[in-house]
Parts: C-alpha cells; structure tokens; sequence
C-alpha cells in the first residue's frame, strides 16, 4: 500500500445533492434532514440488510461460523456520512433479525457500533488513506474486545454453559473467528473505500 | 384542496441556465419557456440536450444557476435573488413529478399506503385520504390492487401506481419524465390512457419522451438540443405515424436469412421447461429452438414471456426442470433420460413430485469453456461497471480468462474500436453519460471474444444515435461469424439488424394481484405497537424457560397463537428455514458440553450424558419456540405497521433531539427497498461470474478483485437509487418538521389489551413454575 497521505477532497459529512454546485430549493434548510438524507441512508441500511441474508462459511471445516459481509455497509456508511450514519445503518440494519435471533441480534448490532463508530469517528478527524487505515485498525480492536465480551454473555443463554466455560473457547474458537472476520470487513473496505467515494462525490 | 389554476400560465422560464461542472458546460443553455395551464406539452431531444434537467426545474425539484422561474404564479427563482424556498414549498403542493423507474417512485409496499403517502405529507385529513386513494385508484383502473404488494407488479403497473400517488395530491399540473422508456408496447399504452384521463381533467403536463408517436396527443411540441429549445410546434403527424408504424410487426428486410441448412446449430434447445420457485405455471413450457452458428436473431414477445430466462438458461444461471440446451458444443444443460413428462403433467403439478430427475448440469470446466465461448449482455449492463477506467473495466473478462497482458491489451483495443468509443479508455465508466456507459459495458463482454452473443433489450432508454451504433455493432459482428441473439420489444429493431424472429410466449394471463394475506386476520389487527413490545417479552422470556413444565406451557401459549392468527405453520417453517442451522449449533454446544447423568457415549474429550441430551433438547426447543414466534409477529405484521409501530414507540426520544420519525421513515423505505437491492446484487454477481469472475475460486489477489467488481457496482446501484427515491420523496412534497396526518391510525382496543392480559397471565404461570 501507498505510505503517502492521499488527502480526500471530500468534507461533506452529509450528502448533498451535488458536491459543485447545489442546486438546491432551499426547502431542506440547514439542521433538518434533507430527503436526500433521508434517502442515502434507508439505502444503506436496505443494503447492509440485503447483504446480511448472504452468509457464507469463513473457516473451512467449521461450517456454523459464517461471515456476512454487512459490516462493510456499516463501515462505508461511516466513512461516507459520519458517525451518525454507522449508528443508524449497524442498528436499523439487524432489525429483521431481531425477531429472529433476539440475543444474537443485540450481540451483533453491539459488534457493528463498536467497529463503525471509533473508525468513523477516527477518519472524521483525518480524512486521507492513513486516517482510513488508523480508523478500521482502531474499530477493529474495539470490536473484538465486544465481540468476546459479548460472547461470554449470551453464549451462556443459547448453550448450559458456565462464563469459565465459554472462556475456555476464545482462544481456540472465538478470537480466530472474530479476527478473520474483521479482517475481511477491514480489508475489503480499505480497498473499495477510494472507488465508491469516487461515486458519492460524483 | 382542489387543482386551481392559479393563472392562466402555468410555467415561465425566463434565460434559465444550469452547469452541473460550476460552468464548465451548460446542460441548459438560456431557455425560454412557457406553458400555458391545461396545456399538454411534449419535450423530445437526444440523450443529454437537457430535457431532464429542465423537467426537474420545471417540477420546482431543482434551482438553476440563472434566470428566473415562475410555476403555478410562484416565483420560485430569481438570478439576483436566488431560490424562494417558501415559494417553492407552495409551489410543490401543486406539482407533480413521475420519473422514468417507476420502482424507486414507491415508497411502501402496500399500494393504498403509497398513494397515501403524497397526501399524508400535505397533511389532508384523515378521511380525505381515504376518498382519495378510492379516486385515484379508480382513475388509474387499479382499484382491485389496493392491498396489493406494489413492489412484485410490472412496470406499468408500478408506474400506474405511481401516477395513483401523484393524483392523489390533486395536482394543478405534472411533470413526466419518460415515465414509458422502462415498459413495453402494452404497458405504454396503459400510461398513455391514464395520460389523456389526466389531460381531460384539465391538469396540465409536461411530459418528456423518446417515443415520436406518443407526442401525437401534444398541443406542443419542444425540441432541445445542447441546452437549448431548437424548434417547437404542433405534433409533425408524419413523424409520429412513421415512428408509430415502424413500432408495428412486420416481416424483417431482406437480411432476415433462414438457418443455412447444412450449418449446424450452436445453440440447440430441446423440450425444455423451467418454473420459477414458489410459482405454480412455468415460464417455459416445452420450449425446442435451434439456432446456426453465425445467425442474427431477435428474441420477441411480451413482458414475461420468458425471454431473460431462457437467456439465463442459455448461460448456465438457472437450471431447467427438464429438457436439454447445448450451446457451442457445452452441454449446459443435459436430460437424464427416463420417462419425458408431457406438458399437462408440468402443468398440472404431477410431475416433478419425484420420479422426474432434473436435467444434469455443466461441470465447473465446462462453465468455464461456456464463458469463454458466450458473451451475455443483461439489460442495463452499465450496472455493472467498476473500475477506475473503462479500458480497466473492459480487460476484466480477458484478464479472468488468463490471457497474457499483450493479448489482454489487444482484446481491449479491439473491443473499444468496434465500439468506437476508443477516445473514451481512460475516463473514468462513472463520469460517461448514459449511452456511453452502456456501450463500455457491451465491450466489457465483447472483449472476452465470445463465438455468441447474447444481448437483453440493449438499446431500452437509449436515443436513436446510440441505438443505432449498437444496431451497426450486430451487423458488424455478424460480419465477423458471431451469432448474435438480441431480446427486443421492437420489431423495427429486428428489421435493422435483419434478424430471424423468434417470439416466444403465450398471450399473457393477467397477473391476479396478491392482496396482503400478511395484515388481514386476527393478530394483523392488533396494534403494532402493543403486539411488537408483547412478542418481544415473550421472545425473551423464552430463554428463561428451565423445565419441561414451562416448555409445556410455553408451547400451548405458542400453538395457541398461531391457532388464533389461522397460520399455515408450513408456510412459518420455510419463513424461519435461515435460522434453523442456528438451531443445530445450539443442539450440538449442548449435547456436547452439558454434563450430569449417566455417560452414554464418549470419543476422547468428547461425551454424551443423559444430562446432555435432556439440557440440548430444552435448550434447542426453546430456541425454537423464540424463533416461530418472531415468525408469527413477522408474518402477520406489514412493514408499515412495523415501523409505525417503531417510530411511535421511538417518539418520546424526540425531546432528546432524535429525529424519530425519520428514522422511522429511513427503516421503512430500507424493508422496502431490501428485495430490490438483493435482487440486484444478485444480478452483479451474475454478471461478473459471466465475465469470469469468481470469489469462491482463484488466488487471494483474484478473488479479492472479483470481489471488488461485485462490491462497487452494488454500492453505485445502492446510490443511484437513493438519488431517484430523494427526487421521489421531493415530488410527494416530503419534508421533517412538516406537519403530517397519518393514514393507517393505531388505537389500542379491547382485543390488545385481552393480547397484554393472556400474555401476563401466561408469565405468571411461568414464574410459578419455576423450580427452585
């Protein structure tokens, strides 16, 4: 990767209609939210929505730890519109699986915060490649400390087991899982960032 | 409030510029226009000559740099003053806008709820809306679909619907951009009747089209070019019959050449049938076609005929229920002998029920020689651009084929020449105007070279330059040997390209619109409210169930619900067959880690105990019981009462500064776009797999890039979608802090608060059997 800090022209932190000239009616005023707004963001949670029916096994041999890529939704609707837009699209977009999976969806909607929020917090102080990388990395280490903490909490509702027991497995099981699994979200969004905020300054 | 003419003048533009480069270019360059009220005015022009752009400004959606505007009496827009947002907000309430995707008008997935929509944000009264919604659905001849699902209906049904919501607002004049560019001819004509209705009523519209025979119903007719108004006048009949006429079946021209006998076929199609899952008549019934190797042919029939599905089979994306296709000698798909099931039994659902094997299909190497062999140009292949550059985007397919760069590099060259967009390689696929777009994408596939040729509806939405070009590209291509077979509603498109027709289909049944099973019955009647918080407490209490007494009890209160709500439990158990893996894994953690009793079982570390076996059945159980009865709440709730419910309960954040009801807006506008978006993924994925790329195979590098090419166009669709429903949510005059009435009213009655008692008594019983 590239070491020279690339500065992104892009400040917004909420969408505007046109990022030369606005065009705008002046009936969203300033402080409210735009239907733009509105609209950019039910988008990103239909997707991140979309995208968590898309599961597919991370580990091979271990076919019930399965990644879906959702949390890359989260990460770019950070990235690309603040922390707000991170809070909304990791909690509006579980809500399917609330009724699904209840303590499950609450574990997940508290591993998506915890990786969108400190990243986009990060990157909003430091808009280039670099305040990108420090952002994922940071939300990443967030992530993990919930993932597991989280782990010990509601593994114990789903299965007889002690909290010692659950902790037992994060080493061999819950650490190696929850890695990968952030690495690819990390991953994959550091790579797709450049060419998808190339659309939305568009 | 009624249409009033505020004036006789309807619209006046007055020098109006706009630049969407901060004045680099102009993509209206000084116009001068005005309508008169009650008038029927047509706007026709090539692709970017500004006639969008001016729609938008005439709709009051947009401001432009300079001049000055005036709709319906309003000055909305003066260059020395800039935008009026006042005059604008009144001037909206009286404007209408329908757009040219007709499902990114809809806001909801109920069809009484969409159309309500424009009049709820004008906060009409309760009752108004109803009357309303009864009006506008009658004038738009939908009347029986108005607990339909809007989302699963055609384009021209959608856009109805879309006309349905508009009207609803009583509009003194709408703004149509080519509302009929997405529908086929049958569908246009029911947009056009809706039209003339409209006109008859004295609403004045401005209507933008690419179709010369729709402009016959003008009073005017205004012709743009680069920016400005060029000509205008009456509808010029000979034109517009010519236009009509040339859209009229008639044999194809001296091109049109039959099969050369002794060629063989290279694409041969023998009794095939294929049904699509959950629907009961299939698409393809019996369908036998055989097609020579460098032979032009077009592909006709009506919306559904199953056109794109036999594409789809040609490529190996789906798989028939029967019969065999071989395409450039792969057998793509291959009959597995035995007794060939005769069409009535297909029809009438006896066959398939178990003694019929479905067709064997290509192996992963024979995929693989396919995609090298045809290329499959989906509708709106420019969806499916990624890259940084088009030359980039264009040596995709070659570079997954493995090619060495020198000959990845000549593909590229080759394809962008044929194409003649060879100046455009280096600019960025997202910065190209429409018909450039969708000409990078068709090089994309040409450039993997393929023997045939597949393209669906390429020239849909595009002007008769471009289609042109792309009508040029077949003959050229046909010139070279490749067979090409093009999908078209245009009989005058098959006549320019002198292809051999195949229509396919039978006269198509009208679609029996599916009423809302989901909101009827006695739970869909129970507030949201109350029945979302009571299912969340019994969802979780559920995991505090230790014994079989209170599994018991838990069941019967469960059995017992969906008895009340008359549900299928079949129909719950395939809604609830994503989560059942989850089940498995809680059995096996708990069979494996729960101890206590006797050891029945042990390999190594691993032992199984009676204990184990009675902790995994009462943990999986009551996991079970969570899950069927989230697919009860989930079933027999729409998603407008869900987030009805949702933005209700969230209300008392708003004090707090939360904006409630746009997040409950935003949640409800995601459920509604949730199947598009997948739906879309899927055909990226679909897309780039037919180039080449896989995510599941290859080296890390490979996959990750495959990867990348699914991943940008998703989200690029996810934008543009978000673009055309913000224009949507303006031309329905939605606005926060604007006072809004609501149409669906939620009351706690007698029956929600018997739901809360059952369901406290039930908690009772459950505490009192806890064991200590």
């Amino acid at each position: 990767m590239s070491v020279s800090s690339h500065t992104d022209t892009h400040s917004t932190s909420v969408p505007s209609a046109s990022s030369a000239s606005t065009h705008a009616t002046g009936v969203a005023d300033s402080g409210r939210w735009s239907t733009r707004r509105i609209a950019v963001y039910a988008l990103f949670v239909a997707l991140s929505m979309a995208v968590s029916f898309i599961e597919f096994p991370l580990i091979p041999g271990v076919p019930w730890l399965k990644y879906d890529p959702s949390g890359i939704v989260c990460l770019v609707a950070g990235f690309a519109y603040g922390p707000a837009a991170a809070v909304l699209v990791s909690v509006l977009g579980f809500v399917p699986h609330v009724f699904a999976d209840p303590w499950g969806s609450l574990m997940a909607i508290a591993v998506a915060l915890a990786m969108s929020v400190p990243a986009a917090l990060v990157y909003r102080r430091l808009r280039t490649r670099r305040g990108a990388l420090i952002g994922i990395i940071a939300g990443a280490v967030v992530a993990l400390v919930v993932a597991i903490i989280g782990n010990l909490l509601v593994t114990p509702i789903y299965a007889d087991m002690t909290v010692e027991q659950v902790a037992a497995m994060i080493v061999p099981a819950l650490l190696p899982f929850n890695l990968a699994k952030l690495a690819v979200h990390g991953v994959v969004t550091f790579l797709i960032y450049k060419p998808i905020s190339n659309l939305l300054n568009r | 409030m009624t249409a009033q003419p505020t004036d006789d003048v309807a619209v006046a533009l007055r020098g109006v510029r706009f630049s969407y480069g901060n004045g680099a270019t102009w993509a209206l360059d000084g116009v001068d226009l005005t309508v008169q009220a009650g008038e029927r005015v047509y706007i026709v022009g090539p692709n970017g000559s500004g006639k969008s752009t001016l729609s938008r400004i005439v709709a009051g959606l947009a401001a432009p740099d300079a001049g000055t505007v005036t709709v319906l009496g309003e000055r909305v827009f003066d260059g020395d003053a800039g935008p009026d947002p006042d005059a604008y907000r009144r001037a909206r309430r009286g404007i209408g806008a329908v757009f040219q995707n007709p499902e990114d008008q809809l806001v909801t997935t109920v069809v009484e709820d969409d159309v309500a929509f424009g009049p709820e944000n004008l906060g009409i009264a309760h009752d108004d809306i109803g009357r309303r919604i009864a009006e506008a659905l009658q004038a738009v001849d939908m009347t029986e679909s108005r607990a339909a699902d809007p989302t699963v209906m055609s384009g021209g049904q959608q856009q109805r619907i879309a006309i349905a919501g508009t009207m609803a607002m009583h509009p003194a004049m709408v703004v149509f951009d080519e509302p009929t560019a997405m529908l086929d001819g049958a569908a246009r004509a029911e947009v056009m009747a809706v039209l003339d209705s409209l006109q008859a009523r004295g609403v004045t519209i401005v209507h933008i089209t690419h179709h010369a025979d729709e402009t016959l119903r003008a009073d005017r007719v205004i012709r743009m070019e680069s920016g400005r108004i060029v000509s205008e006048g009456r509808p010029r009949r000979d034109d517009a019959a010519r236009a009509a006429s040339a859209d009229q079946p008639h044999p194809p021209a001296d091109g049109g050449d039959e099969p050369q006998p002794d060629s063989e076929p290279i694409i041969d199609v023998e009794h095939v049938f294929f049904t699509y899952p959950g629907q009961t008549s299939p698409v393809i019934d019996d369908l036998s076609l055989n097609i020579a190797r460098g032979e032009t042919v077009a592909l006709m029939g009506h919306n559904g005929a199953g056109k794109t599905t036999l594409a789809r089979l040609l490529c190996a994306l789906e798989r028939p229920d029967d019969g065999s296709i071989t395409v450039a000698g792969v057998p793509v798909a291959l009959a597995r002998g035995g007794r060939r099931t005769t069409a009535r039994e297909r029809r009438s659902g006896t066959a398939g029920t178990g003694h019929v094997r479905k067709p064997r299909m290509a192996s992963r190497t024979q995929r693989r020689a396919l995609r090298r062999h045809v290329g499959y140009v989906m509708q709106h292949p420019e969806r499916q651009l990624f890259a940084d550059t088009v030359a980039q985007d264009v040596a995709y397919g070659p570079r997954n084929q493995g090619l060495p760069e020198a000959a990845v590099r000549e593909h590229v060259e080759w394809a962008l020449q044929l194409l003649r967009i060879g100046h455009l390689a280096d600019r960025s696929p997202f910065a190209l105007s429409g018909g450039q777009q969708r000409l990078a994408a068709i090089a994309g596939v040409l450039a993997c070279r393929p023997d045939v040729l597949i393209m669906d509806e390429p020239t849909a939405g595009l002007d008769a330059r471009a289609s042109a070009r792309i009508h040029d590209l077949v003959r050229t291509l046909r010139a070279q040997g490749v067979t090409v077979l093009v999908i078209t509603h245009s009989a005058a498109e098959a006549a320019a390209i002198g292809a051999r027709i195949i229509t396919m289909g039978q006269p198509p049944h009208t679609q029996s619109a599916r009423t809302g099973a989901e909101g009827s019955g006695p739970l869909g009647t129970l507030d949201p409210r109350v029945k979302m918080v009571t299912f969340l407490v019994l969802m979780f209490t559920a995991f505090a169930i230790s014994n079989a007494w209170q599994l018991g009890l838990a069941a019967a209160l469960t059995a017992g619900i969906i008895a009340v709500g008359r549900l299928n439990p079949l129909r719950l158990l395939t809604a609830v067959r994503l989560i059942l893996g989850m089940l498995v894994v809680v059995g096996l953690l708990n069979l494996f880690f729960a101890r206590g009793g006797d050891v029945l079982a042990a390999w190594g570390p691993l032992t199984i105990t009676t204990g184990g076996v009675q902790t995994a059945a009462l943990y999986t159980l009551r996991f079970a019981l969570v899950i069927v009865l989230g697919a009860v709440m989930m079933a027999t709730t729409t998603p407008t009462a869900l987030t009805d419910a949702i933005g209700s309960l969230l209300s008392p954040l708003r004090r707090f500064g939360v904006h409630t009801q746009e997040i409950a807006l935003v949640l409800s506008l995601a459920l509604r776009f949730l199947p598009t978006l997948a739906r879309e993924a899927h055909a990226v994925i679909d897309a780039q797999s037919a180039r080449g790329g896989d995510i599941e195979t290859g080296s890390p590098a490979k996959r990750l890039r495959a990867l990348t090419a699914i991943v940008v166009p998703v989200f690029a669709g996810t934008l543009r979608h978000a673009d055309n429903l913000a224009l949507a949510l303006d031309a329905r005059c939605y606005e926060e802090g604007a006072h809004r009435t609501h149409w669906r009213r939620m009351r706690v009655r007698r029956r929600d608060l018997l739901f809360v008692t059952v369901a406290m008594l039930y908690l009772f019983a459950l505490m009192a059997l806890q064991m200590p």
